[in-house]
């Protein structure tokens, strides 16, 4: 596999970060048909590709050959994201806080910090052969 | 992303366009900033106007390049941050850190100051 893959809900990526866009325009095709507002889809695309840049990179390691599956679905007057990867998944509380003063300055370690401060829960599930990340955001 | 730069009274204006997420980015901002430093120019606006969102690959190149700027005694501020830019600039409290300007001429000009 060496190009993304839509099937219905799903886009599927390779470990590649030049997918990152695709991924992106995926995402916000769908909010853009379901009327949301501008702002709140800035939130949730910058929160998936915070996620799906970490599922590249420390999921499934920058292997091409692993993949990053994403699931955007609408129920209950929210929306609901999935990013998966092939990976072992990590525990969220080891993260260092990017705001303590002697992270400021650091170039990464924001991601997952600023997917909580913008969408409304992030949980995190094991799942078949990988691991999964599911972010809502009300509607 | 597309990045186009210019000059003015002796600032290199960076102009970075679309949205900044991560992959092919992070090295056009970082190339073109050695490249100011490489022939000495050392005052840098990065004028945000047409980024649409970065997320933290975008917040961490504003970092490397002001981090690199200063520790080659030069200064980089920022020009018409957006309000969504600002949004992630203070939740991530990097309000602090950065210089922003509400227009290009303002950043230029503090540069005199």
């Amino acid at each position: 596999m060496n190009k993304p893959i839509i099937t219905g809900d799903t886009i599927t990526i390779p470990s590649d970060q030049d997918f990152l866009a695709d991924v992106d325009m995926f995402i916000e095709g769908v909010l853009r048909g379901w009327n949301i507002d501008e702002s709140v889809i800035a939130d949730i695309a910058i929160s998936v590709s915070e996620l799906v840049n970490n599922a590249i990179c420390h999921g499934n390691k920058l292997d091409v050959s692993k993949k990053v599956k994403v699931r955007i679905n609408k129920e209950n007057g929210a929306v609901i994201i999935r990013i998966g990867d092939q990976g072992h998944g990590f525990n969220p509380t080891e993260v260092a806080n990017p705001v303590d003063d002697e992270n400021l300055l650091k170039e990464v370690g924001r991601g997952i910090f600023i997917v909580k401060s913008l969408m409304d829960s992030v949980e995190y599930e094991s799942v078949d052969n990988g691991s999964e990340v599911i972010i809502k955001k009300a509607i | 992303m597309k990045l186009s730069s210019r000059e003015q009274d002796g600032v290199v204006i960076l102009e970075p366009k679309g949205k900044i997420m991560g992959g092919p980015d992070a090295s056009l901002l970082n190339d073109k900033l050695h490249d100011c430093l490489d022939t000495d120019k050392k005052k840098v606006v990065i004028n945000l106007a047409g980024v649409e969102w970065m997320n933290s690959t975008g917040l961490g190149i504003l970092i490397s390049s002001f981090t690199t700027l200063r520790n080659n005694d030069g200064e980089l501020k920022l020009a018409n941050v957006t309000d969504k830019i600002n949004s992630l600039l203070v939740i991530t409290k990097l309000v602090h850190v950065f210089e922003a300007y509400d227009s290009v001429d303002d950043a230029v000009s503090s540069f005199k100051s």
